[in-house]
């Protein structure tokens, strides 16, 4: 009987001791993750509006918050200009950062300085980059239109025509954020194993065999990685948006959280726009989820 | 080794928990002597100085408030710490503050639009019962949204007032003089010829939705509409908006859309010829390749002329939450003394004071502002709504579809109406 308890009593011991090491990080998650999450469904329930509130107290209004932005035809559209955004910037950024990653990874000699300069434009803040392209395109003193009209082409008032604000944008993103991707799998370039090469060298795979056989197999869990990790951040895309195009022209680059901003931020409408905040909260999950599945599986 | 390191980690940790109380502990002693506030400023040079923290919108507007900053300081015994902003991060940062019962500005710069909201839910500080009153030199127009049943508010302090900035040479290549530029069609004449010549005619603020309903309503004034009636219901959908709508389509087709930056550039340089601009943007002397005029408010030659300037005046007031209420008003009424006032034109100052205006001396140094004192005179405020923010957001948003094509005059119209009257109720 004694036997039978001494193990129990120490197990329930280790259990607690466990539980008593890990209620810290549960309490700092719950209050830093868990808490704001509800604070904002909470209020995507009710028409609170920040000075409004101080007059009279938020009402909670069900689901009107909801059926008014999934009923606004402008929602719709920058939910459309979001998924599209980050389809292409995924894609793009995905391809030049591999192939990136592949040819610092195939240097002889250089590597180094070669990492440093490609990543370079993902270490300067958005701010920055994105006020350094408004210079360089500015249809007045921009070099790009300068460049273009001296060699008889056409230019463009970039970010205020319907045609190339979309793509100016996606191409600053990907300017920006390749660099990112061709870091993380750089890394993972380079611990693929250089015996996997020389025995597919021996059975005489060439340079897009083994590229397809031994390297993307080895750092898939890499790659899915850095999908989720840039599918999520450009799905927030807000920055370069605001201060480039601020969602025009016609809503063209209109994404989800400029138009939350535009909406529900700018006027202090934070019921409005926790309601926004959710649907994307719960849209990027949907989209994560089927690469953490991947990864995990 | 492993006990040399635990040792040494709690030094530092009882170090840093030392210095940081240390830190606190000031901290809280001269929040004390800042909440003594108007006494402890008026002390004397013995006491700690009263820290006063100040929310403007960056820019020329609080530039020349900060030049008069070290006179005040040393004469009161404060210092004041000065916030510069763009004009949303303003809003949101006094908005933000108001929530709390102590506030940390003492005073803040509002743009006139914001004032229903403001002055409804609380947030400003009434000046009238803090003992301040306008004096009759500043231009009555300019006040009128100051006031909130006969209480004062806010006092005028940067007059900024739409107008039109043109490239000199630009327009007299089209062959006007400036004093012949009497109505909207003669603008037009002059950016097509602009265009023929190579040039842009007409530059606009397409950046955001704030900007393209900014710079249109002096063009909607000239054709006597504006965006709501007395009783606060939308009038978008209206003849003269549809009218004003298609003449300014046809007057950005002579240019494009640019930024504030590029849109200056632009008009000096020549590159671009005219656009809606604010004095506070560009300061032209007798050797500048562009000026400003005021727009004459008619639509088309032998039309009536109705007012059209329309005002981005900077006012200032104190927040109602101010832990220096007294303080802040101090500051206030010297920032709008007359003399302070006059003293700030040298940097670009454009004081809603006609003894500033229309001083002989700065009328020989600065003529342009002339025709700044007569658009003050007579400028309308943007409307003094609780909503204008959600007002100007979706008339900008179906605007910006008219420009690009995306939607018809009418439609666009239309929908803008429906939308700002289920917003207004």
């Amino acid at each position: 009987m004694r036997k039978n308890r001494l193990p129990h009593t120490a197990e329930s011991s280790a259990r607690r001791f466990g539980a008593g090491m890990i209620s810290p990080t549960i309490l700092v998650l719950l209050v830093m993750t868990a808490y704001p999450l509800l604070f904002t469904l909470f209020y995507s329930f009710t028409d609170y509006n920040l000075l409004r509130n101080l007059q009279k107290p938020a009402s909670f209004i069900a689901l009107g918050n909801y059926t008014k932005l999934l009923s606004d035809a402008y929602f719709r559209q920058a939910i459309l200009n979001t998924v599209k955004f980050t389809l292409l910037a995924v894609i793009f950024e995905m391809l030049i950062g591999f192939a990136m990653a592949l040819l610092v990874n195939s240097l002889t000699r250089g590597q180094k300085v070669m990492r440093t300069l490609l990543l370079l434009p993902y270490l300067l803040p958005t701010v920055t980059v994105a006020l350094s392209w408004r210079m360089m395109l500015s249809p007045n003193y921009g070099i790009v239109n300068q460049v273009m009209e001296t060699l008889n082409l056409p230019v463009f008032n970039w970010f205020s025509d319907m045609r190339t604000a979309f793509g100016m944008l996606l191409l600053i993103d990907v300017w920006q954020s390749a660099p990112f991707v061709f870091l993380l799998l750089y890394a993972a370039l380079q611990s693929v194993p250089q015996t996997q090469y020389e025995a597919a060298r021996i059975d005489g795979a060439g340079a897009v065999k083994s590229l397809f056989y031994v390297t993307i197999p080895n750092i898939k869990n890499s790659l899915a990685l850095c999908a989720l990790l840039r599918t999520i951040d450009s799905f927030r895309l807000f920055d370069k948006v605001n201060l480039l195009t601020g969602g025009g022209p016609a809503n063209t680059t209109s994404t989800i959280t400029q138009y939350l901003y535009n909406y529900g931020i700018k006027s202090l409408d934070f019921g409005f726009g926790s309601a926004g905040a959710i649907v994307m909260t719960v849209l990027v999950l949907i989209l994560s989820s089927l690469y953490i599945k991947r990864a995990m599986g | 080794m492993k006990k040399l390191v635990a040792f040494l980690l709690a030094l530092v940790m009882a170090l840093s928990l030392a210095a940081c109380g240390g830190n606190g502990g000031s901290s809280g002693g001269s929040g004390d002597t800042g909440s003594s506030g108007g006494s402890s400023g008026d002390a004397g040079s013995s006491a700690a100085p009263t820290k006063l923290t100040l929310i403007l919108r960056a820019g020329t507007y609080a530039d020349v408030i900060k030049e008069c900053l070290p006179a005040f300081e040393a004469e009161n015994n404060v210092t004041c710490e000065v916030q510069e902003l763009s004009e949303s991060d303003l809003y949101s940062g006094i908005a933000l503050d108001a929530i709390n019962k102590e506030g940390t500005y003492d005073l803040c710069m509002v743009d006139g639009s914001w004032m229903a909201e403001f002055t409804e839910n609380g947030v400003l500080a009434n000046l009238t019962e803090l003992g301040y009153a306008l004096d009759e030199d500043v231009i009555p127009a300019t006040t009128a949204i100051c006031y909130v049943d006969d209480q004062l508010y806010l006092a005028p302090y940067y007059g900024n007032v739409t107008v039109l900035m043109y490239n000199k040479a630009n327009v007299e290549a089209a062959g006007y003089a400036p004093d012949q530029i009497r109505s909207l069609d003669d603008l037009l004449a002059i950016c097509k010829s602009a265009q023929e010549s190579g040039k842009k005619g007409f530059i606009y603020r397409g950046d955001n939705q704030n900007n393209l309903v900014v710079d249109f309503l002096p063009i909607l004034l000239s054709f006597g509409g504006w965006v709501i009636d007395e009783a606060n219901k939308p009038t978008v959908n209206t003849e003269e908006f549809k009218a004003a709508m298609n003449c300014y389509l046809e007057l950005i087709a002579t240019g494009e859309a640019q930024v504030k930056d590029d849109l200056i550039a632009s008009v000096d340089t020549g590159a671009g010829t005219m656009g809606i601009g604010w004095p506070g943007w560009y300061t032209p002397t007798a050797d500048s390749t562009a000026d400003y005029i005021a727009l004459s408010g008619a639509a088309s030659a032998g039309a009536e002329a109705y007012n059209s300037n329309v005002y981005g005046i900077w006012t200032i007031g104190v927040p109602n939450n101010s832990q220096h209420k007294d303080l802040g008003v101090k500051l206030l009424s010297y920032l709008m003394d007359a003399e302070v006032q006059k003293g700030t034109v040298p940097s670009g100052g454009v004081p809603c004071r006609y003894s500033s205006l229309q001083d002989a001396e700065v009328l020989a140094a600065y003529p342009q502002y002339e025709v700044v004192c007569q658009a003050l005179e007579s400028g309308m405020y943007r409307p003094v709504i609780a909503e204008w923010t959600q007002f100007y957001t979706i008339l900008g948003t179906e605007m910006d579809n008219i420009v690009n094509g995306v939607k018809t005059v009418d439609q666009g119209l239309a929908d803008a109406q429906a939308n700002l009257e289920q917003l207004m109720g």
